[in-house]
């Protein structure tokens, strides 16, 4: 394209692309600047090496201006206003001799450093342990929520071949004391055509009592004891069969009357809950 | 002098030991520290607590 433009002779002017240079809006980047100063101090036999060394170049009386593209405009001044900060009231007393190495106080200063954060540490394990231990206990039942949950029930008032009933948590709670034919019987049943198959012996801890919570699997009504095709408990509600060891035998009900937790005290007591 | 030397060089100076150190001494703090307030609560109240007038109301045959 230039060659092209040089060999038209008297036509290049009309072909080239910009025939005159325009002074575009961008200022020079480094603006002139003369440095005016009566006595120049030139080292000259320092060698131009860097920039520090350049700066020994300038002179050293008066303002001066540096510029550079690495570093910022500015004016430097010579100040003699300024105090040099005093540190010496928040240093330690080891440490106060200038003259003196400070390598020998080492271990005692970051002792005395490290015990202040240990025992800040000590104190804050302290203090959460603290706040942990009451918020977990607060979430734990109180005493007499605890005293009430339990029941001790005496088992010689109940005749053999009997249901009593007891309130237990807001729950009927029946204790059923077997008779050795009854206890034979639920011994003999064939799991496999139970519905909630569980052996009588998973059920109870001594075979001549069952203790079970009164509320019938399926809707939660309360079933009559000695009653129904099973000879132990019935539900009146919508006619679910219990035998005598509480399992579901027959209607809608789907799971066997749930055990407690109890626990035979030494003198015919058990203790539910 | 001596001593913080070698409090330092036994305690404080790796971290484990630092932390064993901040551990067993929290155990300890603890129970001085309870033990001190649960004295200071009682010399408070001297004479109130179910503890210092308990005889007054057992029965001797007991």
């Amino acid at each position: 394209m230039i060659s092209f433009g040089a060999r038209a002779g008297a036509f290049s002017p009309y072909l080239q692309a910009t025939n005159f240079a325009v002074a575009g809006p961008l200022k020079p980047l480094i603006p002139a600047f003369a440095v005016k100063s009566e006595n120049v101090l030139l080292d000259l036999k320092k060698p131009f090496l860097c920039r520090e060394s350049l700066s020994g170049q300038c002179p050293t009386r008066g303002p001066t201006v540096s510029l550079g593209l690495s570093a910022p405009g500015s004016i430097r001044f010579a100040h003699t206003d300024i105090k040099v900060p005093d540190f010496y009231d928040y240093r330690r007393p080891d440490v106060l001799d200038p003259k003196k190495s400070s390598r020998d106080s080492d271990e005692s200063r970051k002792a005395f450093s490290y015990l202040f954060t240990g025992a800040t540490a000590v104190m804050g394990v302290y203090a959460a342990k603290t706040v942990v231990t009451q918020f977990v206990s607060s979430m734990s039942a109180s005493a007499d929520v605890l005293a009430l949950s339990k029941i001790e029930i005496k088992l010689d008032d109940i005749p053999e071949g009997k249901n009593m009933t007891f309130k237990w948590r807001g729950k009927p709670l029946f204790v059923r004391h077997r008779t050795a034919k009854e206890i034979e019987a639920e011994a003999a049943v064939n799991l496999a055509e139970l519905r909630d198959p569980q052996h009588d012996k998973d059920r109870v801890m001594n075979p001549k009592w069952v203790i079970v919570i009164g509320v019938c699997t399926h809707l939660g009504c309360v079933p009559i004891a000695n009653a129904g095709d099973y000879g132990g408990y019935y539900c009146p509600c919508h006619g679910s069969h219990y035998d005598a060891s509480g399992r579901i035998r027959k209607g809608p009900a789907p799971l066997n009357l749930e055990v407690p937790y109890y626990e035979f005290a030494d003198d015919g007591i058990v203790i539910v809950g | 002098m001596a001593l913080s030397q070698t409090v330092y060089n036994l305690l404080f100076r790796r971290t484990s030991t630092f932390a064993i150190t901040i551990m067993v001494g929290a155990v300890l703090f603890e129970r001085v520290f309870d033990q001190a307030g649960n004295a200071v609560f009682e010399q408070l109240n001297r004479g109130k607590l179910w503890k210092h007038i308990k005889h007054n109301y057992e029965s001797k045959d007991e």
